[in-house]
């Protein structure tokens, strides 16, 4: 399908027609801050943002979420299924770096013998329509983990930002879908997809931090008990902002909620984080993960160790947003030269 | 595939109080459908997460054989809110189960050897299963000759009197109980489970060696089996570790890239060796 323009002025009428269709997320202003919310007037669309706080992953795997309910009747217990999860989603301005994460997350919660149905339906039931980032952070590092700030795989429908309008690509089938009952966008022209091809260049060419992950993993291979960590995790405070805001980051805890008065309730899940003491703590008392160094390396090692053993890839898609986030500054990019210099006094070693 | 959150519902058929002060519980589960227990097609040293809903869920091993058909059995501990509920319930009430998970006993495996159970305290559950599968009558011929090495640290904690008089009187299985102080009333072995190991001294031809138990258990009577010959790769053990969905989705359970529930439960020595050690 050709590229397509999709005027600033006209996004108004782009959400009215998809959203009688659609639940239409979009980045909106919360609290100062960027994040994705199903919206229910364009007007609250925020088009001028290099990212949001909380990643969009949370529209497909939010916080808080309902696994099932139950009710009792009696000695009898039944359990209700949730039937929302055929509702058709568009996650609209998502960035290239938050779209990768989908494909993780899909992949993840689709690997081996049991699938995560939950996910996996809303998945399927929702598109995505990225953006490129014409002027990537410089907490960003996309293009270290295979990424790029205008990379279109993982999206539907693709937009670049050439001022006043949108360059509008449709990706995917369901991609061309979409774009198909929105007859009147116009056509772009050869110098629109050119300067669409210039930005993203331009952009490539911004990026400042850089690493070299096929070397991280392996040092880390063989480092598990060097003394780096301790280094690394000393002043870790164990927020768990790294976690939480990791657009991968995929664990949570389960609980059941009950309406006592009602006779019902419902079991949900929560983002659960290893950075917390909690999270592996079992009722008899013993810890497998007692202490902080164990929980700062278990982070960085199944994002950039056991990710790769098991599903041939990086765990993470260099958003940066745990770069930003740590409130004592105890940041990715320190943490991964503090490993590199690993090999690097060991290469010393071996010269001299 | 259905939702594998959703557990399956089934009722409880018999409690059975294990021990003398009466933590440790056995429930007897009757599926409500039977085309889910049909489907329930389950292996020793599997696992299940059973919930009381509205209470929680938490991961258990299953501790009747496939043998042992109609019925599946769990035996609980109480030490928590989730494993209080269990211990809390009624004839007739409703646990949710999913499962079978984890890899289980490599029953293929060990077809053809020798096997040597060792467990301690209440992690014999599995162990249970273990036995009383290879001791059918379907099976017996599969395997070679099984010594069984049981202790705790008094005869009030002994679970499973009744298949373990059963055992004792068969003469195609060896049941060695110990406990770890003498009693006036215990006719069987006195003394820690490693030394009883050492004094037993399992020959390692052919063999493979079935260890659960507590911690401190498990390293002496692996630092026994060692002295006298025996591999890693011989050495089995089952892990616990905290997880929530069973299925490798959670995060918790890993042991570096290793999960204990879809990787685990069951792993040898030698994997363990491999593994950090943060279990």
């Amino acid at each position: 399908m050709a590229e397509k323009l999709l005027k600033k002025d006209d996004i108004g009428k782009f959400y009215s027609e998809l959203e009688k269709e659609y639940k239409f997320y979009a980045p909106t202003k919360v609290k100062g801050n960027i994040a994705f919310k199903k919206i229910s007037n364009a007007e609250e669309i925020e088009l001028d943002y290099l990212n949001s706080k909380v990643p969009p992953k949370d529209v497909l795997f939010p916080q808080k979420e309902t696994i099932f309910e139950y009710r009792y009747e009696g000695k009898e217990v039944i359990i209700e299924e949730r039937k929302d999860l055929e509702d058709k989603l568009i996650i609209f301005g998502v960035r290239p770096c938050d779209a990768y994460s989908f494909k993780l997350l899909e992949d993840f919660f689709a690997s081996g013998d049991f699938q995560d149905d939950i996910f996996l339906k809303k998945r399927e039931n929702a598109t995505i329509i990225g953006i490129g980032c014409n002027s990537p952070r410089q907490s960003c590092f996309c293009t270290s983990v295979g990424g790029h700030p205008f990379q279109k795989e993982s999206t539907d429908v693709f937009l670049s930002d050439l001022g006043d309008t949108y360059l509008v690509e449709a990706i995917s089938e369901k991609g061309e879908n979409l774009l198909k009952k929105l007859s009147w966008l116009a056509d772009a022209k050869k110098a629109d997809v050119e300067k669409s091809k210039e930005l993203a260049k331009l952009a490539e060419e911004s990026f400042t931090t850089k690493f070299d992950f096929d070397l991280v993993t392996k040092v880390l291979d063989e480092n598990f008990e060097h003394p780096v960590w301790q280094e690394i995790s000393e002043s870790c405070i164990g927020c768990s902002s790294c976690t939480f805001l990791c657009p991968t980051c995929t664990c949570f805890d389960v609980i059941d909620e009950n309406d006592e008065y009602n006779n019902r309730g419902r079991r949900i899940r929560i983002w659960d984080t290893c950075q917390s003491c909690l999270y592996t703590l079992e009722t008899s008392g013993h810890n497998p993960r007692p202490a902080k160094i164990q929980r700062c390396r278990n982070r960085i090692m199944h994002k950039f160790s056991y990710y790769p053993s098991n599903y041939d890839c990086l765990g993470c898609v260099g958003c940066g947003r745990c770069i930003t986030a740590c409130p004592v500054n105890n940041e990715l990019r320190l943490i991964i030269d503090k490993i590199l210099e690993i090999q690097e006094k060991s290469g010393e070693k071996v010269s001299a | 595939m259905p939702n594998p959150y959703i557990p399956m519902l089934t009722r409880v058929k018999s409690i059975i109080s294990e021990n003398e002060v009466r933590d440790i519980k056995t429930l007897e589960l009757e599926f409500q459908k039977k085309e889910e227990y049909k489907a329930f097609d389950y292996i020793p040293g599997q696992f299940a997460e059973i919930s009381i809903i509205g209470k929680g869920e938490c991961p258990i091993g299953i501790a009747s054989s496939p043998t042992e058909e109609g019925t599946i059995k769990f035996t609980i501990k109480k030490m928590g809110t989730v494993t209080s509920s269990f211990h809390n319930s009624d004839i007739g009430d409703t646990i949710g189960v999913r499962g079978p998970l984890g890899n289980g006993w490599p029953m293929e495996e060990l077809k053809g050897q020798n096997i040597v159970v060792i467990g301690g305290g209440f992690a014999f559950s599995t162990l249970r299963s273990l036995v009383l599968y290879i001791l059918d009558d379907k099976h017996r011929k599969d395997y070679g000759d099984i010594t069984v090495i049981y202790g705790n640290r008094d005869s009030g904690e002994v679970l499973y009197r009744d298949v373990l008089e059963e055992w004792e009187k068969r003469d195609d299985i060896n049941v060695v109980l110990t406990i770890d102080r003498e009693e006036e009333s215990w006719t069987r072995k006195v003394g820690f489970v490693a030394a009883v190991v050492k004094e037993v001294a399992p020959s390692p031809d052919n063999a493979v060696a079935i260890i659960c138990g507590p911690p401190i258990m498990i390293r002496t009577a692996v630092d026994e089996l060692v002295k006298i010959g025996w591999k890693d790769e011989k050495i089995l053990n089952s892990l616990e570790m905290r997880m929530k969905c069973g299925i490798g989705k959670c995060g918790r359970c890993n042991i570096g890239e290793k999960f204990v529930c879809i990787d685990g439960p069951v792993f040898s020595l030698a994997e363990l060796k491999k593994m950090p050690n943060e279990y």
